[in-house]
């Protein structure tokens, strides 16, 4: 993200006015090349999406859609049948679309609403209330998010196999539901800088810890929550490796998963690139639309708690 | 946002989801010709054909109907044996000669004998050998035969052309493992560098190459080298195992096959095919579709995939006559099995055998996909290839001329995979040589051994 981070040094100059300057032509230069290569492949998978199956590998350098066709698109919502796609050179597979998009929002709303709440408590007793061994039980939880997720994902597929949760959405928001320590840290930082006057004058008002948490509290934090949330949405939205291990029968099969298996047909054989392309990019668009919506958000809070 | 209440609901679902658990699985069988039975199939370019079968059953048949389901080849087979583990498995599903010794090892198929006999299915039917893949070790019969696959090579005919080799040189190529015979001349030929210097011209430059002669999809070793290079192994009277099916001696040690692997790898080395780790991740036949590679050595199943390319001229060739004088193909055959857990078991056999009927046969045949297992049904598929315009003489010549040979079978296969990659991928990356190939060979014999 740093190229969304803007030098603010020295006084406010129009970039295209004034006598030519080489240092500033250079810095242009380079952070139209940073646009370049990170809107790239975006475009590249539009590209391959409107294109034709057969058309792809003879055209392989072609900036523009080979033999463009939006049969791609229609695959995905289901539109054309199985003959039409195979006609069209793509694979008469079909991804069950609309029950996948249900399942990643499902899999993604339930664990970021969780994770969110309650590692919001559990950072208002790491930050606001005192008890023995407080910092010393932090200090433990920061370094946990130092084990790799793989080192914990063998003995977790083997709780919830045990508990007969394999292939149930229970089963696979259950390790997310909690709490991560990422979420704890964050919403401590935050916690930590929040004044103690307010809530010292609740609890002359009798306030108890709990409601402190819910009416001042959270109340106050609903901007870093917001970030919180929708960090851990989008996290959550392209988490792949849990549940392709969890989630493999229809019910419970999410979007990242679905597009993985789509991909192999017959041994082999190649996949179906325009299909898989354009089903990609509807299944990133609801991300897309929260980070356009909510994107300034992130980048406003981060700073805020970046710089205290 | 979970509150208390909701939180309970959870830990209550959780422990209800236990006492399920506990007291899943065990019973199976049942016997009802009516109702929903499921179908599992992994090539989507099946599809239609095999709906419209659905439909046609469900006709003649009014209380059945048939729900199906495609899953790629990478999952389906993960899917089905957790289906089997959780009881959730397919009634019926299209089977692979190397997944289902497993299956039987774990008693997870329904043995078909007894409705053979019944409703007399004809086995003579099926294309020679087809229905003999079929029975397991125990005797009995796990699966009627759907269709068959042999190998080909498909080339570029406008490179041919430009490298002035006509369709009848490609066609009636030879090939040793001394020096690769015209196979490996026709291969060098069609190599081209940055340069334009072709492979078998001086100052070729083998690091710099824009057009492979042969492509590589990779070594193929868990199939036993079934679309790259048992063509050219089983010309040398080489046999993967001791006999087949259910060989219990493997032969990777026999220096006949070390020599054809050894000129194989040397392709690689000699720029005109490409290096193994350069094809990782890649699809070989998109790269031919690019025009990447003039030769690619493929299965039936793929004519489609490879015909489907707009703007590249496919011609389909033989595969080479090896030192035995004759050609050779592997000859794998895919059939439909009855899980055993499945509760509608006569009505399961009734679709296993409208799948292994002519009438469903020749719907899959007219769809031009791939040879059914049915000889007539493989005739008319023929017919239907050349209605498209594609010549399928070269893979249908082999079980004319008979020069077929069968897909190993044993037990084991995924556990001699998992020895026999990676000692065969260290051979074509040149990090090895095939002589390296006993020591795995000592290992996969091992495991046959208590």
């Amino acid at each position: 993200m740093s190229t969304l981070a803007s030098p603010k040094t020295g006084a406010r100059r129009r970039p295209f006015s004034g006598p030519f300057n080489w240092r500033r032509a250079i810095a242009l230069t380079l952070l139209a090349l940073a646009v370049a290569v990170s809107i790239l492949p975006f475009y590249w998978v539009l590209r391959t999406a409107l294109s034709t199956n057969g058309s792809l590998a003879a055209n392989s350098a072609n900036l523009l859609p080979a033999d463009f066709n939006l049969g791609a698109f229609k695959r995905v919502f289901g539109l054309q049948s199985a003959s039409e796609a195979i006609a069209e050179g793509g694979s008469g597979a079909s991804i069950n679309f609309w029950q996948y998009l249900w399942n990643s929002l499902l899999f993604s709303g339930i664990t970021t609403a969780c994770a969110v709440f309650f590692s919001s408590m559990a950072a208002y007793a790491f930050s606001r209330l005192r008890w023995k061994g407080r910092d010393a039980v932090f200090s433990l939880f920061l370094a946990t998010m130092l084990v790799p997720p793989i080192f914990t994902a063998l003995p977790n597929f083997l709780l919830i196999k045990n508990l007969g949760l394999l292939n149930s959405m229970l089963g696979l928001v259950l390790p997310y539901l909690f709490m991560t320590p990422f979420a704890i840290f964050f919403m401590r930082q935050f916690f930590l800088n929040m004044s103690r006057e307010v809530e010292e004058a609740a609890m002359l008002d009798g306030a108890k810890h709990w409601r402190i948490f819910f009416q001042i509290v959270m109340p106050n934090a609903a901007a870093p929550i917001a970030t919180l949330a929708l960090l851990t949405f989008m996290g959550q939205w392209n988490e792949y490796f849990w549940p392709l291990l969890v989630g493999t029968s229809e019910e419970s099969r999410v979007l990242t998963v679905g597009l993985g298996v789509f991909k192999s047909q017959s041994p082999q054989g190649a996949p179906d690139w325009s299909g898989l392309m354009a089903a990609t990019l509807v299944s990133a668009t609801p991300v897309l639309i929260l980070f356009a919506i909510f994107g300034k958000r992130i980048v406003n809070s981060i700073g805020f708690n970046g710089t205290k | 946002m979970m509150n208390k209440k909701a939180f309970g609901a959870v830990a209550v679902a959780a422990a209800a989801a236990l006492a399920l658990s506990a007291c899943s699985g065990g019973s199976a069988g049942g016997d009802t010709a009516k109702g929903e039975i499921s179908y599992w199939l992994w090539d989507a370019n099946q599809l239609p054909a095999y709906q419209q079968c659905a439909a046609d059953f469900t006709k003649a048949n009014p209380d059945i109907t048939v729900k199906i389901t495609q899953t790629g080849w990478d999952d389906y087979w993960s899917k089905i044996t957790n289906g089997m583990a959780s009881g959730t498995a397919p009634d019926v599903f299209t089977d692979h000669l190397s997944k289902y010794p497993d299956f039987l090892k774990t008693k997870q198929l329904v043995a078909l004998d007894d409705a053979v006999t019944k409703d007399k299915v004809d086995l003579a039917q099926y294309n020679e050998g087809l229905a003999d893949l079929w029975v397991g070790q125990d005797g009995k019969r796990y699966g009627l035969p759907k269709d068959w696959d042999t190998i080909a090579l498909f080339y570029n005919q406008k490179m041919a052309t430009d490298a002035g080799i006509t369709p009848e040189q490609m066609g009636s190529l030879s090939w040793n493992p001394q020096d690769g015979g015209s196979y490996e001349k026709a291969i060098a030929r069609l190599t081209v560098d940055k340069n334009g210097k072709r492979g078998d011209e001086a100052g070729f430059d083998k690091n710099n190459v824009a057009v492979y002669g042969l492509g590589l999809p990779g070594s193929d070793a868990e199939n036993a080298g079934q679309t790259q290079w048992s063509y050219l192994s089983a010309t040398t009277g080489w046999t993967t195992t001791d006999k087949n099916p259910w060989g219990t001696h493997f032969n990777y040690d026999d220096k006949k096959l070390q020599e054809t692997i050894d000129w194989w790898a040397s392709l690689a080395a000699k720029g005109y095919m490409p290096k193994l780790e350069t094809t990782v991740g890649a699809n070989a036949a998109d790269s031919f579709g690019a025009g990447k590679a003039a030769i690619n050595s493929n299965g039936s199943w793929m004519i489609g995939q490879y015909t489907g390319y707009k703007g590249i001229n496919v011609g389909i060739a033989p595969t080479p006559q090896g030192p035995d004088g004759k050609r050779a193909s592997m000859f794998n055959g895919l059939a439909d099995s009855i899980w055993a857990g499945t509760k509608k078991k006569d009505a399961a056999i009734k679709w296993v055998e409208y799948l292994g009927s002519a009438a469903c046969q020749d719907v899959v045949a007219s769809k031009a996909v791939v040879f059914p297992a049915i000889s007539t049904s493989s005739e008319k598929a023929a017919d239907a290839f050349k209605a498209k315009n594609v010549d399928v003489t070269a893979f249908t010549q082999h079980v004319k001329d008979k020069t077929t040979f069968m897909l190993p079978i044993t037990d084991n296969a995924s556990k001699v995979a998992g020895i026999m990659k990676p000692a065969m991928d260290a051979v074509l990356a040149g990090k090895s040589p095939a002589s390296s190939l006993t020591a795995a060979n000592e290992q996969v014999n091992a495991l046959f051994a208590k």
